[in-house]
């Protein structure tokens, strides 16, 4: 498995799971029903401050694990192949970023990536 | 929608809980919920504050805990199988919130009280069960949840499927039925860790398999999602490990997700479980539902169920009455009147009578008879118990109070309003303090419980709360950061709150340093210092543990145990999970019987007299008392020599003449530099003078600038004014200025005709912006229609507004008086028994080390330590020869000497006098360095000198360290009954004379060393040449100084004190003792900013500054700038070459011990 912090731009439904994302220049679909935890961050070892009221973020961060099909030129999702993020999202900002790629996946979809 | 949190950890759940009650209810009522459970674990610590912010917020409240359970496998002693939550049920004439008070008291009854006791707080399983059921219908009263924290979520691990089945199905077969519910918690951590989704979903089967309600909670220990990395410090505070530690264990909260969530929130977790489990909507439904029933159940009615600002007070039965309590009152009051007021008569008599029957009738009209005889029967045990006492506080305004004897000022004499203390218009059962020998204190609280019944007394409790050094500590340790960097930074921290770290940084001069590091950005360390910052201000005034309050004692009748929990305290007696905020809305009656050393340094003291003494002709040469008519001394002396203090005359010359030298260190309330400073000026001359000196030195006063205009008025340098003559009469003794809340009621009763407890009605709302506006409305209105011009209308309402919430109670400040009095009296009188009984009770602000150096100031032999004549308390003694001879002394204790135990002292005092060291080593078995203590102190001189030997202190010293590293050698034991030979000590005898002997400076350096306090001579008096060196004034030299003049002083810390001031800027106050006296120094602004780190980081101080004249007897400084002493290379010689000759060691030198010495903690 190997650990990213890529920057990913995700599109959410309504409820806020992704629904698209881009990645690398490529689109994305997500396909499924995503999964989605709270992890633990070591926020005194990352982090500068923590002053009362930073608000939310600080303890863990939100992820998302997601399997996404690569999408096509005319916008429509293709399933060619089913490739296993974790994305991480950051509750303060808001933004996306790439945690994981599952290696047992990835194998799968070297295809696309080198496309 | 709604959701109903049922699982909620307050701040009050210590080192766990983030969020206060009212920030709870506030936050669930905004959400929506009609009720919000308060579940603190071990105890109901929160529950009463939960109540009140629940009825401020309007929703109902619900009362449980979170309890550790005994493994029924394990060791029942030790050993606990995770948490559960317990629910009361409401509504039922309070059996829920009964049987939960004694399940918690359960929890605690096999702990010890102590820190680091080895028995958890936990419940057997049995007893939890004997619990929810009420005892006579048999229905259930409480509710026990299985959440994730509980042996059976602790057991959802690994993919163990039939642990967590057996263990809850033991949990089925133990409890009665329809006891148990399940808490179903998920906080979304990842797939199959605790408090994962999948964990939820796999309770939720349990559940249903076995049929047993599933609620949803979130095991909520903060209010929303900022306090995560608050309840991540605490975890480390309580686990004492660090952050890196926990995380690696892994022993933090999985993450952050353990907030007050919304309805809405709450709503998709289920539907998530729900999905997870692949069930729907009608599961979803149940689960919302059953959660909502059980929060039906629970809403708590909290006058029903837990006698919501009901008082309660012990039956009549038990204080041995049996008719109507007022009327038992008043033949009480009836009879005092005899013994308070003999042969009173005329109008001075229809003066008391028509106060008697005013205060009586409002006793009677409030229902408060029982509570003062109650007091009274308090009162009564202490006096027969022969402790000193003493009623203070407003409780001395009451003509009944000193009737029957609960206190010992007359009101009427001191013009105190009884208004003050109770009126018609006040519900809450007014409070009346004792104060009794602090000695004596726990004996007394024995007695009480002796006397009420275990049943009806409980210790209370007091909140302790993180503040700036505690809380930097502790947020060091989570950072992992290293303890000796913490402990300094924690030593510069000095009176401010916690929450106000990064704005202290940018303000105060002796945190400068440490700012300047935070500020340089980019190294790790630096990095961990910003951190600890925002941390501390995170931990500001969280409570850390609860601890018997000082004084705090609860009466009630026999149910007291079923209102409120209890669990030992230190001192092994029970003490409620209550603290004194949590006593009215109890309706619990408290009595603060406080302990009070001064009372047992003059106790002692007045036992000193009688000791040496022995007669009433002998003592009274002795004091210099004076002798009547008949030849003999005082009536207060008795035949036998003993004194009664609360008999002495209040006239006395030569107690006010020493008051007004300001020597009065050592005098109860009078000795601190500022009062000192204040007496000086003032030069009172009689009682009320003193009165009237103890409320002045309050922080109200000291800071509107009452003492100023005052101290001009008194003196005649500016005319007495008054608003209107018609306040004079009440005015007068503060000539003009209002000092007193007596003083405010006066004014709007003369001025209004309102009547004084409406008055006292009036003066409380000052100070409170909405409030006070009404009352001046009420007050111009009503002082115009009573003719009053509206410039004098104008001009009283500005002294009432600027005075009136800051003035004292003058009743406060009689009942001061009284030991101020006394102890000045005896200081006058019977010094050395006097300075005695404060070495031995140590009563006062400053290190014991500076009543020693008093003594010696006064002339007072202090004998040295001497294994045949020191006692285990200190002792006067008559001096038998050397220069003191005819003199009374002040013979050292061996009691608090380093090292030396309790039962070792009771051994060698049982069996002195000790013909030699052997003689000792056989009878008292002293440990060989405690032997080699007792040598460096000197306590083997006399024996020492006896044999005639040439060698010293020294060799004896080296000779006992030379045993000591011996390997023990059991020699023959002496045989029952056989005598030693008195031969006289061999061992000493025969000591060669090898080394010098010790010098001053060892001498001195051994007494801080292992008693604190310099005996043989000033600590400074080693560096006198330094100081001669340096030109610097002693504090005898100060007083002949002119006003204005630059000087340097030197000397030991004694004092630091940094008082609210006017204005706000902080003023330093540092006191230094120089062997000739104190020099009272203060610190402004700009010399705080020189001085820096030495402000409260040093214990030698040399000082530069100018006098203040503050009066006929009183001199202070205002400095300018300070230096380290020890610090020689920095002093401000004339020449630099002139430091290497001072390069030598002083007494202080390598000693470690802070607080005892300076006062000054570390």
């Amino acid at each position: 498995m190997g650990v990213f912090s890529e920057s990913v731009e995700v599109v959410c439904n309504q409820a806020g799971q992704p629904m698209r994302l881009r990645w690398n220049g490529q689109d994305y679909e997500v396909q499924g029903e995503p999964l989605r935890w709270y992890e633990r961050r070591q926020w005194w070892a990352e982090e500068r401050r923590a002053p009362l009221g930073s608000g939310a973020g600080l303890v863990d961060h939100e992820i998302w694990r997601v399997q996404v099909g690569l999408q096509g030129n005319d916008g429509r999702g293709v399933s060619r192949s089913g490739l296993t993020l974790d994305l991480v999202r950051h509750v303060g900002s808001g933004r996306w970023r790439l945690l994981r790629i599952h290696d047992a996946l990835r194998s799968n979809s070297s295809e696309p990536r080198t496309a | 929608m709604s959701f109903t949190h049922l699982h909620v950890s307050t701040a009050f759940s210590a080192h766990y809980g983030v969020s206060w009650p009212d920030e709870l209810a506030q936050a669930a009522a905004s959400h929506g919920a009609t009720a919000l459970a308060c579940t603190d674990r071990d105890g109901l610590y929160g529950t009463v504050k939960h109540l009140k912010a629940c009825m401020d917020a309007g929703v109902d409240p619900i009362v449980g805990v979170d309890l550790a359970v005994f493994d029924d496998d394990g060791d029942h002693r030790t050993q606990v199988a995770g948490r559960v939550v317990i629910l009361a049920h409401g509504h039922t004439g309070g059996a829920g919130y009964r049987a939960l008070c004694r399940l918690v008291s359960d929890a605690h009854a096999r702990t010890s009280g102590k820190a680091g006791g080895v028995v958890p707080v936990a419940v057997t399983r049995a007893e939890l069960a004997s619990r929810t059921l009420h005892p006579e219908t048999l229905k259930p009263v409480l509710t026990v949840l299985i959440g994730p924290q509980s042996d059976v979520g602790l057991a959802m691990g690994g993919r163990k499927y039939l642990r967590p089945r057996t263990l809850f199905k033991r949990w089925i077969d133990a409890m009665p039925p329809k006891t148990l519910a399940t808490e179903i918690v998920t906080h979304l951590t990842p797939p199959g860790e605790a408090l994962s989704t999948a964990h939820a979903v796999r309770m939720l089967k349990l559940a249903e398999e076995f049929g047993v309600p599933a609620v949803l909670s979130n095991a909520v220990r903060y209010v929303a999602e900022d306090g995560a990395p608050t309840a991540d410090v605490l975890d480390a505070a309580r686990t004492l490990k660090s952050l890196p530690e926990l995380s690696a264990a892994p022993l933090l909260q999985p993450n952050g997700q353990a907030w007050l969530k919304s309805p809405e929130d709450m709503n998709q977790l289920g539907k998530e479980i729900m999905a997870s489990a692949g069930y729907g909507a009608r599961e979803l439904t149940t689960l919302m539902a059953n959660t909502e029933a059980l929060a039906d159940a629970c809403r708590m009615d909290p006058v029903k169920d837990m006698g919501w600002k009901q008082p309660v007070v012990p039956e009549a039965s038990v204080i041995g009455i049996s008719g109507d309590p007022l009327v038992e009152l008043t033949q009480r009051c009836e009879a005092g009147i005899g013994r308070r007021f003999p042969g009173i008569s005329g109008e001075a008599e229809r003066r008391m009578r028509s106060r008697l029957e005013h205060e009586l009738r409002i006793i009677g009209n409030l229902g408060f008879a029982s509570y003062f005889l109650t007091v009274a029967e308090v009162s009564r045990m202490i006096i027969g118990m022969g402790v000193r006492s003493a009623a203070r506080g407003s409780g001395a305004s009451s003509l009944v109070n000193y009737l029957i004897d609960v206190s010992h000022v007359d009101p009427l004499r001191h013009d105190l309003i009884f208004e003050r203390f109770l009126s018609r218009d006040r519900s809450t059962l007014p409070d009346i303090d004792i104060d009794v020998e602090s000695a004596e204190r726990h004996n007394v609280y024995r007695k009480i419980f002796e006397r009420f019944g275990a049943e009806r007394v409980t210790l209370m409790s007091m909140q302790n709360g993180y503040r700036a050094r505690g809380a930097v500590r502790d947020a060091g340790l989570a950072l992992g950061m290293d303890e000796h960097e913490i402990g300094d930074i924690a030593k510069q921290l000095w009176r401010f709150s916690a929450r106000k770290f990064r704005e202290a940084l940018e303000e105060k001069p002796e945190l400068r340093e440490f700012a300047g590091r935070v500020e340089h950005s980019g190294v790790e360390e630096n990095h961990q210092l910003d951190l600890l910052v925002d941390l501390t201000e995170r931990l500001d005034r969280l409570p850390r543990h609860i601890s018997m309050h000082p004084c705090g004692v609860i009466l009630g009748d026999v149910t007291l145990l079923d209102r409120t929990p209890v669990q030992p305290s230190g001192l092994g007696l029970p003490m409620s999970q209550f603290d004194k905020h949590d006593m009215d809305p109890m309706g619990m009656l408290k009595l603060d019987v406080l302990g009070v050393r001064m009372q047992s340094s003059m106790a002692f003291a007045v036992k000193e007299v009688v000791r040496i003494h022995g007669s009433k002709a002998e003592v009274t040469a002795a004091g210099k008392h004076p002798i009547q008519q008949d030849g003999k001394g005082p009536d207060f002396i008795s035949d036998e020599g003993l004194i009664d203090l609360d008999a002495i005359p209040l006239d006395d010359e030569p107690t006010y003449e020493l008051i007004r030298s300001t020597h009065t260190l050592g005098c109860f309330q009078i000795e601190s530099p500022g009062q000192r400073e204040l007496v000086g000026k003032m030069a009172p001359r009689e009682f009320n003078d003193l009165i009237i000196d103890i409320s002045l030195f309050r922080p109200g006063p000291m800071k509107s600038d009452m003492v100023r205009p005052f101290l001009e008025h008194r003196h005649g340098f500016a005319p007495e004014i008054y608003p209107h003559p018609d306040l004079k009469p009440w005015l007068k003794e503060t000539h003009g200025v209002t000092v007193f809340h007596e003083q405010i009621l006066r004014t709007f009763d003369v001025m209004t005709g309102c009547g004084l407890a409406r008055a006292d009605e009036f003066r409380r709302a000052l100070g409170d912006e909405v409030k006070e506006r009404k009352v001046e409305e009420f007050f111009r209105q009503g002082a115009k229609e009573k003719n009053y011009s509206p410039e004098v209308v104008d001009k009283v309402w500005t002294t009432i507004k600027a005075f009136g919430s800051f003035g004292f109670c003058k009743a406060h400040g009689a009942a001061f008086a009284v030991p101020t009095y006394q102890s000045a009296w005896l200081k006058a009188h019977h010094p050395e028994a006097f300075l005695a009984g404060l070495w031995e009770h140590d009563p006062g602000m400053y290190p014991k080390r500076l009543l020693v150096a008093e003594a010696r100031r006064m002339g007072i032999p202090i004998l040295p330590l001497d294994i045949n004549k020191s006692q285990a308390e200190y002792r006067v003694e008559k001096v038998e020869s050397g220069p003191g001879r005819g003199k009374l002394g002040i013979r050292l204790s061996l009691n608090g000497i380093y090292g030396l135990s309790g039962s070792e002292l009771k051994r060698i005092v049982t069996g002195q006098p000790y013909d030699s060291l052997a003689d000792l080593r056989t009878r008292a078995r002293v440990s060989k360095p405690n032997i080699k203590r007792l040598a460096q102190l000197g306590a083997f001189d006399s024996l020492h000198r006896g044999t005639g030997s040439a060698s010293n202190r020294a060799d004896l010293v080296q000779h006992l360290q030379q045993l000591q590293n011996k390997p023990v050698r059991k020699g023959p034991e002496p045989l029952e009954g056989q005598l030693a030979l008195p031969i006289g000590d061999v061992e000493l005898a025969n000591l060669a004379s090898e080394l010098p002997a010790p010098g001053m400076v060892e001498n001195v350096r051994a007494e801080l060393d292992l008693m604190a306090v310099d005996v043989s001579q000033h600590l400074m008096e080693s560096h006198r040449p330094l100081l001669d060196r340096l030109g610097v004034t002693t504090a005898d030299k100060l007083l002949g100084l002119r006003n204005g003049t630059e000087v340097l002083v030197a000397g030991v810390r004694v004092a630091t004190q940094t008082p609210p001031m006017r204005g706000g800027r902080r003023v330093v106050f540092i006191s230094v003792d120089d062997g000739t006296g104190c020099v009272d120094s203060v610190f402004f602004h700009e010399a705080q900013e020189k001085t820096g780190p030495l402000l409260f980081g040093t214990r030698l101080l040399l000082i530069r500054g100018t006098t203040r004249r503050t009066g006929p007897r009183g001199i202070s400084l205002s400095a300018s700038m300070a230096w380290d002493l020890s610090r020689i290379e920095t002093l401000p010689f004339a020449e630099s070459s002139q430091a290497a000759e001072f390069q030598l060691p002083g007494p202080l030198d390598g000693i470690e011990r802070n607080l005892a010495i300076t006062g000054l903690g570390s």
